[in-house]
């Protein structure tokens, strides 16, 4: 048997080769990984504890502002509350399509969605497939309703606060927000419609649609 | 079809466009090592004459798929990083048309072109410099072909998926044809080869 594999040709050597790896193959099962992933549940642990996996809303306005496009934003809400407003920029990635959107893992991706806990759980899910950055909204978008879109400010401010509050004012118009003297939160946001999507921060065009950038040969 | 290295972030944009430019001349060295270099070799496969690149281009391809399989299969790897081009049936065939009429009149596909231009032939020049007035005409007609161009659309799909047969099945039925193409392209270049004399 030896013998005979010595006397063959190089090329019929290789070919051999070739055919006994694609004959194992037919028995070696699927290539594709599919849903399943290790992860380590104490480095997520330490990550979580450190609170350097999420980003302010005001953080976050200050990069849509500066027009950085270094990040992605992914909106995990439903369609109708997309079309109803989203931030400037944001995807809409329904939390069940987030396996198949199209990531890179080390692009920075931020989540947000209404409170905080879907996006939490959507940052485990993409860190435990081995995306490094990814970030949630802190408070999602009820926290950037409030401190953005309607931020207040009450009667009686000191100065420091009213310097703030001049600050947070220019961005609260950029994103076509309303900013409020006096007044409670659930007054303001019970009284206030979401703003148009036509705002003055341009990039609001509906991207879910979007096609994915070519590549490839 | 990229590495998947960049998608696992272990490098960015910049580091990547290095790593193409290395593969790239890497890619060049060799075509040209293997003769690809000379529009005449490239041309004999059509008269039957001479078929290395057949061979050389089936070769790579199913070791290319062995590897990839296997690496995959004992988790070294994440098939899923891998770009798939979207499929657009239609005019990708009209396209792979287009793309051998031009292999067959001009001696060359794009990349030997390069290849061959860089070593100093002139007929790779001229078929260069075709491919780059041909891109410019593309693209500025390419809002009336727009429609045609995005027509068909049958997203990422592999064969596997098609036939809806496993994939290490497909993985040895593409060994077999690749064995038996080379068993048909050697029988080819004895019996069919050599009629017609080379210019």
């Amino acid at each position: 048997m030896k013998n005979i594999f010595l006397k063959l040709s190089m090329n019929k050597k290789l070919a051999l080769l070739a055919f006994v790896l694609g004959l194992i193959a037919v028995f070696a099962g699927n290539p594709y990984r599919g849903n399943s992933v290790t992860m380590d549940t104490k480095e997520l642990a330490l990550i979580v504890d450190k609170t350097v996996d999420h980003v302010s809303a005001e953080e976050l306005a200050d990069w849509i502002i500066q027009g950085k496009s270094d990040f992605k934003l992914l909106d995990l809400r439903t369609e109708k509350e997309f079309n109803e407003y989203h931030i400037s920029s944001a995807e809409l990635v329904p939390l069940a399509e987030l396996n198949e959107y199209p990531l890179l893992r080390n692009e920075k991706i931020v989540l947000y969605s209404e409170g905080g806990i879907h996006s939490a759980q959507a940052w485990m899910l993409l860190r435990a497939k081995g995306y490094k950055a990814v970030y949630m909204l802190f408070g999602g978008l009820e926290e950037w309703t409030d401190k953005i879109l309607f931020p207040r400010i009450a009667q009686n401010a000191t100065p420091g606060q009213t310097a703030a509050f001049e600050k947070i004012k220019e961005v609260s118009k950029f994103f076509g927000g309303s900013p409020q003297v006096g007044g409670t939160a659930e007054e303001v946001s019970a009284k206030k419609p979401m703003p148009k999507l036509e705002m003055p921060g341009g990039t609001s065009a509906p991207t879910a649609g979007k096609k994915k950038k070519k590549e490839g040969c | 079809m990229n590495a998947p290295f960049f998608k696992y972030g272990l490098f960015g944009d910049d580091v990547s466009l290095v790593v193409a430019f290395i593969i790239g001349i890497g890619f060049g060295f060799f075509l040209e090592r293997g003769g690809f270099g000379n529009g005449r070799k490239l041309a004999a496969q059509f008269y039957f004459n001479d078929l290395t690149v057949f061979k050389v281009m089936f070769t790579a391809i199913i070791t290319a798929m062995i590897g990839i399989y296997y690496l995959s299969v004992i988790g070294w790897m994440d098939l899923s990083l891998v770009y798939l081009n979207p499929t657009y049936i239609v005019p990708q065939t009209i396209g792979g048309l287009l793309l051998g009429f031009g292999f067959v009149i001009g001696g060359y596909c794009p990349g030997t072109s390069c290849v061959s231009a860089v070593t100093g032939k002139i007929d790779g020049m001229v078929y260069l410099l075709g491919i780059v007035v041909g891109i410019f005409i593309f693209g500025e007609i390419f809002p009336l072909v727009s429609n045609f161009y995005n027509s068909t659309p049958m997203g990422q799909i592999t064969l596997s998926q098609l036939f809806n047969i496993p994939y290490g099945i497909l993985v040895f039925a593409v060994v077999l044809m690749a064995i038996g193409g080379f068993a048909a392209a050697e029988w080819a270049e004895k019996k069919l080869g050599n009629k017609i004399v080379e210019p």
